[in-house]
């Protein structure tokens, strides 16, 4: 492990955006990170709302036509390396907001997540459960360890 | 911003220039997204103005059309904070209209349900307003004890944000209270209970939290009702107004409803503090009295009926939901949720306040933004 990943693994901030879903995955993840319970930050895993301090961007909710492009904004400001988390199923497919299987597809939804900004781990549930998110941020480490 | 400093006839003796400070849509003050726009004249708010539309996904579109059954669990996606009671006002609405008669254990779960959710939203709202007052400590405090309330649900429902459990005539199978279950939550109750009341003694007696909350985004009586302020948020103002005591599903139960005078940010803590004693209140007598019998009423036929609406007393405030059945589908669907009302309050409650205290001013109102974009229509008279 090189030097600059052996600090990098010492402090990665997490930075969530929340697109427009219903809160439930916004509250999980919010509760996972701070709460004493799950407590992500004994992984050295911190939560920040600044892009430009952040490793991971925690992305939730179906992306809404006005959330398009600051979530695109907030994906530039953030400095490499970088890895993106898409939490949720609305974030992964675009949830019940979509309409997906309906007859006319929802106007107000630009999501799913990936097909904004790239994603690199994709955690599922409705609403996700706090191990999960746990999982996905380990899952997106390497990318951040790894990168040169 | 351009000074002169020469001093004339002409020039007024303070020169103040007002500053606009927006905030959001994405901004590391709200967690959720909108938008608050603060003029500002020497760190005084004179104006805010807070826009909401950002997260609007249209779920009455969505529900337009769709079979009853469907359109009520898509209710629950409206919020994730007080999604019980979407759909626990959905279903209303259709038991209301179809004249279904719900059996008594379910009304007793559902109401279990209730509580249970107003216990982990009042939890949230306390953790979050202490953590906009800096006060870290209590902050994760109250975290550590709403996962109590977290498990509970989980252990009803099945699941920690999202539940389902209330459907047309009576509640879902899996949500059905055996005597394990039971005592789960008379053990999770005296557990809340002596950790709340500890909080809540604490957090009186500490006088720098007092004094940096007492006397904050005052909100007077008459403004709040003028402002249209639903909920807790208009009970700490002082006015007694609680859909509960209305509703025939409460009637068993006794509780009391809170009104703090001040109508600052101390009410609107003390308001929720309490009502989570109350709440507590209720579901033991829920539990202690729960009566045998049926969970759900499967005998309802499907019918035509005209625009049925209703109103329940939610975390936050009054909840309407309103719907008519076209053969078995939903027909033009109006949500209002409570926190639409509350954002007149939110704005008044900024004025007069220096600009630290905005944030806390806007959060003191129990805002839920995901709940509020809904479609409307504004009219001017």
């Amino acid at each position: 492990m090189s030097l600059k990943s052996y600090s990098r693994a010492r402090a990665v901030h997490v930075m969530l955006v929340y697109t427009g879903g219903c809160n439930g995955c916004d509250i999980e993840i919010v509760n996972c990170v701070l709460s004493p319970k799950y407590d992500i930050e004994q992984y050295k895993i911190f939560l920040t709302w600044n892009p430009r301090e952040a490793d991971v961007l925690v992305v939730t909710g179906p992306v809404t036509r006005h959330n398009k492009e600051p979530l695109k904004a907030i994906y530039e400001a953030i400095p490499e390396p970088k890895a993106v988390i898409a939490a949720g199923a609305c974030a992964l497919m675009g949830g019940v907001y979509k309409n997906i299987n309906g007859d006319i597809p929802s106007e107000e939804i630009c999501g799913p997540v990936d097909e904004v900004i790239p994603v690199d781990a994709k955690v599922p549930g409705c609403a996700v459960r706090p191990e999960d998110v746990l999982a996905g941020a380990v899952a997106a480490l390497p990318l951040l360890l790894d990168a040169e | 911003m351009e000074e002169d400093n020469k001093i004339t006839d002409e020039t007024p003796k303070k020169q103040v220039i007002e500053t606009e400070v927006p905030l959001g849509p994405v901004h590391s003050a709200a967690i959720e997204p909108y938008r608050v726009r603060l003029f500002v004249e020497d760190e005084i708010v004179k104006d805010a103005e807070i826009t909401v539309g950002v997260n609007h996904r249209g779920v009455e579109r969505i529900m337009e059309g769709l079979p009853v059954e469907k359109a009520n669990s898509l209710t629950e996606k409206i919020c994730g904070i007080c999604s019980n009671s979407h759909i626990w006002n959905s279903v209303m609405v259709a038991e209301k209209a179809l004249g279904t008669e719900v059996p008594e254990r379910a009304q007793y779960i559902r109401v279990i349900m209730e509580e249970l959710e107003r216990l982990h939203s009042h939890m949230l709202y306390l953790a979050h307003g202490n953590e906009v007052l800096g006060h870290e400590t209590f902050s994760m405090r109250l975290f550590y004890i709403r996962e109590t309330v977290m498990e509970l649900l989980r252990m009803i429902g099945g699941n920690r944000v999202q539940y389902g459990v209330p459907i047309i005539g009576g509640i879902r199978p899996r949500a059905e209270l055996n005597q394990m279950k039971l005592q789960k939550i008379t053990e999770g109750m005296n557990y809340i209970e002596e950790k709340i009341t500890n909080f809540a003694e604490r957090f009186i007696s500490d006088s720098m939290i007092m004094s940096r909350i007492t006397g904050v985004g005052i909100l007077t009586k008459e403004d709040a009702i003028r402002l249209s302020a639903t909920g807790p948020t208009l009970r700490a103002t002082g006015v007694e107004v609680d859909l509960r005591t209305d509703m025939k599903e409460y009637d068993p139960f006794e509780f009391d409803v809170i009104t703090q005078d001040d109508g600052d940010v101390k009410s609107q803590l003390l308001v929720r503090v309490l009502e989570i004693l109350e709440a507590i209140k209720i579901i033991r007598q829920a539990v202690k009295h729960l009566p045998e019998g049926p969970i759900t009423n499967r005998s309802w036929e499907m019918q035509d009926t005209p625009i049925t609406k209703s109103y329940i007393e939610v975390p936050r405030g009054k909840l309407y939901h309103s719907y008519y059945l076209d053969e078995g589908r939903v027909r033009n669907v109006i949500v209002r949720t409570p926190s639409i009302t509350n954002i007149g309050a939110m704005e008044h409650a900024c004025i007069g306040n220096h600009i630290t205290d905005a944030q806390l001013a806007v959060v003191q109102c129990d805002p839920c933004f995901t709940c509020t974009d809904r479609a409307i229509q504004i009219i001017q008279l």
